[in-house]
């Protein structure tokens, strides 16, 4: 399924820039008729024609900026159709993916945020840069033919050297922004790594590898940009020379020493118009080269989003589990890209307890993040219900209890929640008391309210593992899946927590990975991975 | 005044880039003036030829054409060339400059009292997206020569013309960017810092959501949370549309300021005709090269809220008052309070330290490790209080393994290396060796520069474990603080890294302080304390 969002058109924005061309035209008119009338000393005439120009510079200042205003709007709309596509791949990252997960945010932020100047400018004045010159030429056309030609025959100039510049450019854009997302990565990783960065005493050496990563970062930029600039330096010089070009076969004209026989001989009105013209004639390419960054970043963060976007493709919403499942692994194999684990097959009883025992490093946690579609059965198959009920309907639907708790800035009862969001404050409160979390409300004297931070500070472990058992317990799905759900615990909470989980899944498919005997020895049956 | 101030961290940073900024500024009046001149230039000898050719062959071939149409086309290189360098000039003192305020404000960070404070996405959006925004005010810092410049040169120009036309040109130029700093601040500083603290709070929801990836899936949390994030990202395409709005029709009196200013230049004007068509396009070209002056007064709005964000940032870093530092602390003593009066643990000596969950284990450990400040308390070191030593000679003494494993993204080498400057690849194996994890760093592709994958979870809960003890052992310290070590083994694992430890720790003579509640890990140590016991006994 391809939920990538389509193409922004940006034609509206480009049409301002179109009026804006026209505008100038007007002006260019004005001013030339003004002077034309000056020598005459007609006030009157020269009034209105001095008022006609100070209005045509006004609807030229009301175009620019609804160009501005609207492509603002249509980079808005890309931008909100590419965090559609690209927020699920980061939301359903698998744990342990290859790329560090501020380089995901920066994608998801950082670079749908570089897409504003791409879409806001560089496309509609792409539209405009094509247009916008035809139309002045035109223009021009009725004052002096010669003058409107000579604009045109400059064009391929510049049709060449951005074609040119075009290629050279694009592969820094996407190093820029590799050593951005890694910048960013870096940061995140360290500053959740403080602690022990702090703790070992290697704030120097992480700080001069940081250094060294902002280092890249600017030179990769400068790179970049140096492109940029010089396309930019070349469309103006050639804008410069022609529109110099211009003026000389104007002035030349005038004193009519053109060194072939002029088919046209103009006035100075004339001369001057034309020659207000050939700066505008150039203006939308000259305003294009300026966005040519953008143009180059916007591509490159396309390109990355897309790749994101395609990851991240959604599952199809799915109805709930009808009745507690069961499993079936078939020779299954984790694929974690270097590393394979198994081929494993065994079986989950529906509505029975499971435990499956392994020595530490074997899988255990793959094959139940495999259930979730978190990680990729490399060969193999799992079957849910003898293949009765999709894979992928098991997401959205299940108890989990992982190895590291996940907690989200809020109250203690918004963490909880987040299991089943529609559940009343009642049920939060019952199923945190059930999880033995009673003690720690009624000590901590802010009950559910209580704020947790994202490190869950001033949580011990135990607190955590009940917080994750209350989850569970909120669902109330057929399914439960349980990753070591007592570590980090002593003797007796581990066997208050057993016992709670006993009690509570009798009648559940419940699958539990564990290495504590105590715990497993509570399962109806279990599966030794070897 | 803070060290850490944004502000000063941006001016230091800018000093050795000192030769780039004034080549940008050179080039950028150089410009503006190569610009203005070209302009008004060609209206002069356009309107000189006509004159001329209306009077005739004579007066045609006195006319001097060949000057003015070279001094056209060398102002045209000139501009292009002096554009292409104020450009790369100021950029690259620009982005030099931010690099070093990146890295100066991360060790900030580093440097901060409680490590455990910081949240990484708050700390992103600081690093990278406000201090990337201080980028327009580096790099509009030729603005101001150039506006000068070019309005100058206008000015001087129109001068040719009259004095009225110079008069009305001059108060133009002033008006525009005194509107521009009259409108700006209450059009675009709220939209501007709506935008930078809704972008802030994107990267931070973002990191704390992706970290909890496995719980959103399983629960089908993700249309919920995607709905929550793009509601915030709502937040910033409004603020932005506002900012464009704003800044769009600022920029919109400059358009509008170029044509009133031709026209009086103009109807104000006298003298000779090419004079007159000299002073209007020489006017325009003076107000077209306030441009980027205009434009800075228009981004001051997004740097303030950048500049404002990051001082909030540099404000929670603040080390805190210093401590003396105290002459040979060897960690020879260590002092824990218990009810029953302090106990006292020597050099090598090893404790384990029992009790139920939420009795303040792996507080204690964070607290020793240097990690966490403490307020009072007991524990003493060779005699004197934890809590008035400096934290750096604290974390000197102990090498802590957390308990959530506190593994980098990278390879298993980036996180041994992580203990120590210098460690021989030998003896990184025989710390692997005893953590039990040597024989399946062996196994893996890449042995020691196998990636990790984010955080480390590529590894198994265990094997997370087992490496961040192998990085302990390895930073040589006198004490090794080792929180729930065999949490996530197997029976087997667990006592062949007990056996391990047991080895390492004779070999080097270090003292262990040992948290855990299974019971394996107990036969390792001499000593037991049980702060559930001592909890209660209060």
């Amino acid at each position: 399924m391809n939920n990538l969002p389509k193409a922004v058109k940006n034609r509206k924005a480009a049409l301002f820039w179109l009026a804006d061309a026209a505008c100038a035209i007007g002006g260019a008119a004005f001013l030339s008729l003004a002077v034309s009338i000056i020598p005459q000393g007609d006030i009157g005439f020269l009034s209105l024609a001095v008022i006609g120009l100070c209005t045509l510079y006004a609807a030229r200042a009301l175009m620019q900026a609804g160009a501005a205003v609207v492509g603002q709007y249509d980079a808005d709309g890309a931008r909100a159709g590419w965090r559609r596509a690209c927020y699920p791949a980061l939301l359903s990252a698998v744990p342990g993916d290859r790329r560090m997960l501020g380089e995901a945010v920066a994608d998801a932020v950082d670079r749908i945020e570089d897409l504003d100047g791409y879409h806001a400018r560089f496309l509609p004045l792409r539209l405009a840069a094509v247009a916008a010159p035809l139309m002045i030429a035109l223009a021009a056309a009725p004052a002096s033919p010669v003058a409107a030609a000579i604009l045109l025959g400059t064009l391929l100039p510049f049709g060449l050297g951005m074609a040119l510049a075009g290629t050279a450019a694009s592969r820094a854009a996407r190093r820029q922004l590799e050593a951005l997302g890694r910048l960013s990565g870096l940061f995140v990783d360290r500053v959740r790594a403080l602690p022990v960065i702090v703790g070992f005493g290697a704030q120097d050496r992480v700080s001069r590898q940081l250094e060294q990563a902002t280092r890249e970062v600017a030179d990769r930029t400068l790179g970049v940009l140096r492109v940029a600039f010089l396309s930019g330096a070349v469309m103006e010089f050639f804008a410069a020379l022609s529109v110099a070009l211009v003026a000389v076969y104007c002035g030349f004209n005038l004193l009519d020493l053109l060194p072939f026989p002029a088919p046209e001989r103009l006035t100075l009105g004339q001369a001057l118009y034309v020659l207000l013209l050939a700066p505008e004639f150039y203006l939308p390419m000259r305003r294009l080269a300026a966005a040519y960054h953008e143009k180059q970043v916007g591509e490159a963060a396309l390109e990355r989003l897309a790749a994101m976007g395609q990851a991240g493709a959604s599952a199809p919403a799915s109805s709930p589990l009808p009745r507690p499942p069961a499993l079936r692994f078939e020779a299954v194999v984790v694929d974690h890209g270097e590393a394979r684990v198994g081929p494993f097959s065994f079986d989950v009883p529906a509505g029975r307890m499971t435990a499956i025992r392994a020595p530490s490093g074997m899988g255990k946690s793959s094959l139940l993040h495999a259930l979730l579609g978190l990680a990729r059965p490399g060969e193999g198959r799992i079957m849910v219900e003898d293949g009765a009920v999709a894979l992928a309907a098991l997401p959205g639907h299940v108890g989990w209890a992982g190895q590291a708790v996940a907690l989200v800035p809020g109250t203690l009862a918004d963490n909880i929640r987040l299991a089943r969001p529609d559940a009343s404050d009642a049920e939060v409160e019952a199923v945190a008391r059930r999880a033995g979390l009673g003690p720690m409300i009624d000590a901590r004297g802010q009950g559910l309210t209580l704020r947790l931070d994202h490190r869950g500070s001033g949580l011990s472990g135990g607190e955590r593992r009940r917080i994750a058992i209350a989850r569970v317990l909120l669902k109330d799905a057929p399914l439960w899946l349980l990753d070591e759900p007592t570590a980090d615990l002593d003797a007796a909470s581990a066997a208050d927590i057993g016992a709670i989980l006993r009690a509570e899944g009798r009648g559940r498919t419940v699958l539990l990975a564990t290495h504590s005997e105590a715990l497993a020895a509570l399962a109806d049956h279990q599966v030794v991975l070897t | 005044m803070n060290k850490a101030d944004p502000e000063t961290l941006l001016a230091r940073a800018i000093a050795p880039q000192r030769p780039a900024v004034r080549a940008g500024m050179l080039c950028a009046a150089v410009a503006a003036v190569a610009g203005v001149c070209l302009l008004g230039l060609s209206g002069w000898f356009i309107t000189g030829a006509a004159l001329a050719g209306l009077g005739g062959v004579l007066v045609a071939q006195s006319y001097n054409y060949m000057l003015p149409s070279a001094l056209i086309r060398l102002l045209a290189i000139l501009r292009t060339a002096s554009r292409y360098g104020e450009r790369y000039y100021s950029h690259k003192a620009a982005l030099l400059a931010l690099a070093t305020v990146r890295a100066r404000l991360f060790d900030a960070i580093l440097a901060a009292r409680d490590a455990r404070a910081w949240s990484a996405g708050e700390a992103v959006a600081g690093l990278v997206q406000d201090i990337g925004a201080l980028e327009d005010r580096l790099v509009r810092k030729p603005a101001l020569p150039a506006a000068l410049a070019g309005g100058g040169a206008g000015l001087a120009l129109t001068l040719l013309a009259g004095p009225w036309a110079a008069l009305a040109l001059l108060a133009i130029l002033i008006l525009l960017p005194w509107a521009a700093l009259r409108l700006s601040p209450p059009m675009l500083n709220r939209p501007a810092a709506e935008l930078a603290g809704a972008l802030g709070r994107l990267k931070t929801d973002m990191i704390g959501y992706a970290q909890a990836s496995p719980e959103i899936v399983a629960y089908g949390m993700a249309p919920a949370l995607q709905q929550a994030l793009e509601a915030e990202a709502r937040t910033a395409d409004r603020a932005r549309l506002r900012l464009a709005r704003g800044e769009a029709l600022i920029g919109g009196l400059l358009t509008l300021g170029g044509g009133v200013a031709m026209a009086a230049a103009l109807l104000l004007s006298d003298g000779p005709l090419p004079l007159r068509v000299l002073a209007a396009l020489a006017s325009a070209g003076a107000v077209e090269s306030l441009g980027a002056l205009v434009r800075g007064i228009m981004r001051d709005a997004v740097v303030g809220a950048g500049l404002e964000r990051l001082r909030a940032l540099a404000a929670q870093g603040e080390a805190g008052p210093a401590s003396m530092a105290v002459e040979g602390l060897a960690g020879e003593t260590l002092e824990l309070p218990t009810p029953s009066g302090p106990l006292l643990l020597k050099a090598g000596e090893r404790l384990a330290i029992i009790g139920p969950s939420g009795s303040g284990k792996t507080r204690l450990a964070e607290g020793l490790a240097g990690i966490r400040p403490q307020e009072g308390g007991g524990i003493r070191i060779d005699g004197h209080a934890l809590a008035d030593l400096p934290p750096d000679q604290v974390r000197a003494l102990f090498a802590l393994s957390p308990q959530e494993g506190g593994l980098l993204s990278g390879t298993v080498l980036d996180n041994l290396r992580l203990a120590r400057p210098g460690i021989p690849e030998a003896e990184m194996w025989e710390a692997l060796e005893a953590a039990s994890l040597a024989q399946e760093v062996r196994a893996m592709p890449d042995g020691l520069n196998q990636w990790l994958g984010d955080g480390g979870m590529r590894l198994s809960g265990g094997q997370r474990k087992r490496l961040s003890i192998a990085r302990a052992l390895l930073a040589g310290r006198r004490w090794l603080v080792l929180d729930e070590p065999s949490e996530g083994l197997d029976a087997a694992t667990e006592a062949r890294l007990m056996r391990g430890l047991d080895g390492w720790l004779r070999r080097t003579g270090a003292g262990l302080i040992l948290i855990t509640h299974r019971p394996a890990p107990l036969a390792l140590c001499e000593r037991r304390f049980d702060l559930g016991a001592a909890a209660s006994g209060n």
